[in-house]
Order: C-alpha cells, then structure tokens, then sequence
C-alpha cells in the first residue's frame, strides 16, 4: 500500500515520542531488560502507515519509517486510524484508554507478532505506549 | 502519641468441606455487618480507605478478609499438590464459611469484580440470610479475561498481571492511588490472578440464578465504573434489568477498582446505597 500522509507515525510525529520516552523517568527505571523491536502500524481506506522502532534497555535507539523487509520486528500494534486517534486523545473514551482494554474491547485493534515477547516485556511496553499518548499529532 | 490507624487485623480458622483455613481479616467499625470481598489476584488492603472511613464505620461493621492464597490467608495445607483454580462452588462456599464463623447476623455483603460476582450468586443462594448485597462491577457473565500468559515461565507474572489490570483503573484517576492498585497486584503468587479468572471468566455464569433474586427480602445495589471494560457498564445494566427492584448507579470517571483507585470520589457513590442498606 503506498504511504499516507496522516499524522500519526508520520516522521515528525515519531520524533517527538522518540524525545518524549527517552526523557520519562520511569521508563529509566522499569527499562533495563526492555530490548525489543515493534512495529506501529495505522491503515485507512486509502494506504497503510507501518514504522518500527527499536528499543535499546529501556530507550528508543532507531525509529524505521516505511521499514525494508531486512528491518526485523518481534511484534506490533495494527489498528485503524480512526482506532488510534481515538488512543492518542487528550481525554480518550472509556475502551480506548489503554491498549491492554482496546485488545480485549476493540476488535480492530490487533497485536500481531510473537505475543510472547510483548507480554515479556508488558510493564515497559504498556509505559512507551503511554507516554507516546502525549505525543500531539 | 502514634499515629494509629482504627483498623484491627486478625486470624480466623473456617473449615469448608473438610479442608481448613487460616484467613486473615481486617476490621473496623460498629453496626450492621458490611463483609468486604477483594478483586481477583488482591488482597483486603483494596478496602483500606473504606476501614478508615468514621462516616461509614460509625454504623457499620466493616469488615474484609483475604481470599485463601491472597495476601496473608495462607494456602491450605497440601496446595503443593493442587493448582490453583477457584471455582464458583468453593468460592461460594468459603465466603458464607467466613460469615458464619465470624457470627455475622445478616451482613451486607459488597464486593469487586470476582467479588462483585460471587455476591450475586449469593444473593441467589442465601438471600434470607443477607441483609442486602453491593456489587461493584458486578457480572453475571464475563468471559475473554483468561489466558494462558497470566501464569507462563517465561513471562515476570507479577508484571505481567499488575500492567494487565492497570488500565482497569480510570484515567482520570489519582496516579498513585492507581499505583497502589498495581503494587497489589503486583504481589500475588504465582498462578492466583489465573486462578480466580478462571472462576470470573470460565467458571462463572450467573444469568439465570440472578432471576430468583427477590429485593424485598435482599437489597441490591450495583455500581460499576465508566471505564470498566473488564465489567462494562453494559454488563451490569443487564444484571440489573435481570433483578427486579435492583438499584443501578454507573460511576462516571471510574474504573474497575472504585474502593482503591479514587475512594474520594467512590464514596460519593456508596454513600447513598449504604444509606439504603441501612433502612428498614
């Protein structure tokens, strides 16, 4: 599918969570063993939008727009973009509040990949998706 | 002086079905018997803020006990031998064990989530016993929260469940009472979150035993938290349209943990349904 050009994982957006997670002082804390890539990906009607970002003990080293196929990735998060827009709310809505209830609530949100390294690494993981929540599109 | 909280822990043995318990209780208070059941993979500590509450303690006895595994209620002897799985039938069984040990003369019996399903059962089963039941986040049917990652070698289960039940709290919660929450859950042994989802979302189907609740003889209330999706409040709207005379609050900005993670916003809610308990 060719790019798009909505916001969310757009190179400029996935800066500012780049800044934003390796500056969470938490994430300092719980991020020793968190060493994982994952890809973030948001479709519409039109095209896709799949990035990857890689983990490094707790900080985010690489971030892959438009990854090649040689950009390896344990697992990642699918979801519509109406789906994300509604995660990435300033106040979202109850369902959409946390990933953990969007996989049990929301349908079209997907965790794909090997779901066994993403729940080893559930603490950090559920953080970084927290904080990026911060990030405005 | 020390500061001193009202509070008053101690051990209580109960015998259900020939196996022996050691449980562990917390209590504070004078009145009618308010019995206290913890969410699955907690302890009594959820109900810390409510212990300590002179409003409510003024007129009730308040009172909330660990689960068998939970917190400092041991296991029974021989758990070595056994994995842990509640089951409708012995969760049932050890929560009357413990009124009756305790001598409670027709308690309100209010409980969260597993807690808050158990006391619909019991309302079903014991009603003539009961003053009235409180069910937080309370469902009749709640299947999709097992699997098999919440006890699994390879993954950090204290982590693993305690981030899995973070999101339970509402976000426009106080951060660390929301962090409480998660130190608790935290902290439960290996399996015991497992072990109660699977009596809340395999075991657990209440939808017809709810029908033959009679309010006029036990009370029901039900409060459940916007932001539950564990327990949404679609799913008490169902119990309560299923309980004729039942009474339905559905608390804004809450989550799935009202007594720990915002008590001061929770017990606006409770207020009035211990206010109807209480009357006549």
């Amino acid at each position: 599918m060719p790019q798009t050009a909505n916001p969310i994982f757009s190179d400029d957006w996935l800066g500012r969570a780049q800044t934003r997670v390796n500056a969470d002082p938490e994430m300092q804390v719980i991020g020793t063993w968190f060493t994982t890539a994952f890809s973030l990906t948001c479709t519409d009607r039109r095209a896709e939008q799949r990035a990857i970002v890689r983990f490094e003990r707790g900080r985010l080293v690489d971030i892959f727009p438009s990854p090649r196929l040689d950009v390896r990735c344990a697992f990642g998060f699918r979801a519509a973009l109406e789906i994300w827009t509604k995660f990435f709310a300033a106040n979202p809505e109850p369902l959409y509040h946390d990933f953990f209830a969007m996989l049990m609530r929301v349908p079209g949100f997907v965790l794909e990949g090997d779901t066994l390294v993403a729940m080893q690494n559930a603490r950090a993981l559920h953080r970084a998706m927290n904080v990026m929540r911060g990030v405005e599109p | 002086m020390p500061d001193l909280e009202p509070i008053i822990g101690r051990y209580l043995s109960v015998n259900v079905d020939e196996v022996n318990y050691r449980i562990y209780f917390e209590e504070a208070g004078e009145g009618i018997p308010l019995l206290c059941l913890h969410t699955a993979g907690a302890d009594s500590r959820q109900f810390r803020h409510l212990l300590n509450d002179t409003e409510v303690t003024r007129r009730y006895r308040v009172i909330a006990f660990d689960m068998p595994y939970h917190g400092r209620s041991n296991p029974p002897d021989g758990w070595w031998l056994q994995k842990y799985l509640l089951t409708m039938k012995g969760y049932l069984a050890l929560v009357r064990s413990v009124w009756l040990a305790l001598g409670l003369e027709r308690p309100v019996v209010m409980g969260g989530s597993m807690g808050g399903a158990i006391v619909l059962k019991l309302a079903a089963e014991y009603q003539r016993e009961l003053h009235g039941i409180i069910g937080l986040e309370s469902s009749a049917f709640a299947p999709g929260r097992y699997n098999d990652y919440l006890h699994h070698p390879a993954i950090h289960g204290s982590e693993l469940v305690a981030s899995y039940t973070f999101g339970l709290c509402a976000p426009s919660s106080p951060e660390a009472s929301r962090r409480e929450n998660w130190w608790y859950y935290s902290q439960s042994g290996p399996g015991v979150y497992a072990g109660d989802v699977h009596y809340y979302s395999l075991d657990w189907d209440g939808r017809e035993d709810i029908k033959t609740i009679d309010t006029s003889v036990c009370k029901v209330s039900l409060l459940t938290g916007e932001y539950d999706y564990s327990c949404t409040p679609d799913m008490t709207r169902a119990v309560a349209a299923a309980i004729g005379g039942s009474r339905l609050v559905i608390m804004n900005g809450m989550g799935h943990f009202p007594m720990i993670e915002n008590y001061p916003a929770f017990r606006e809610f409770l207020r009035p349904e211990l206010d109807f308990m209480a009357t006549a």
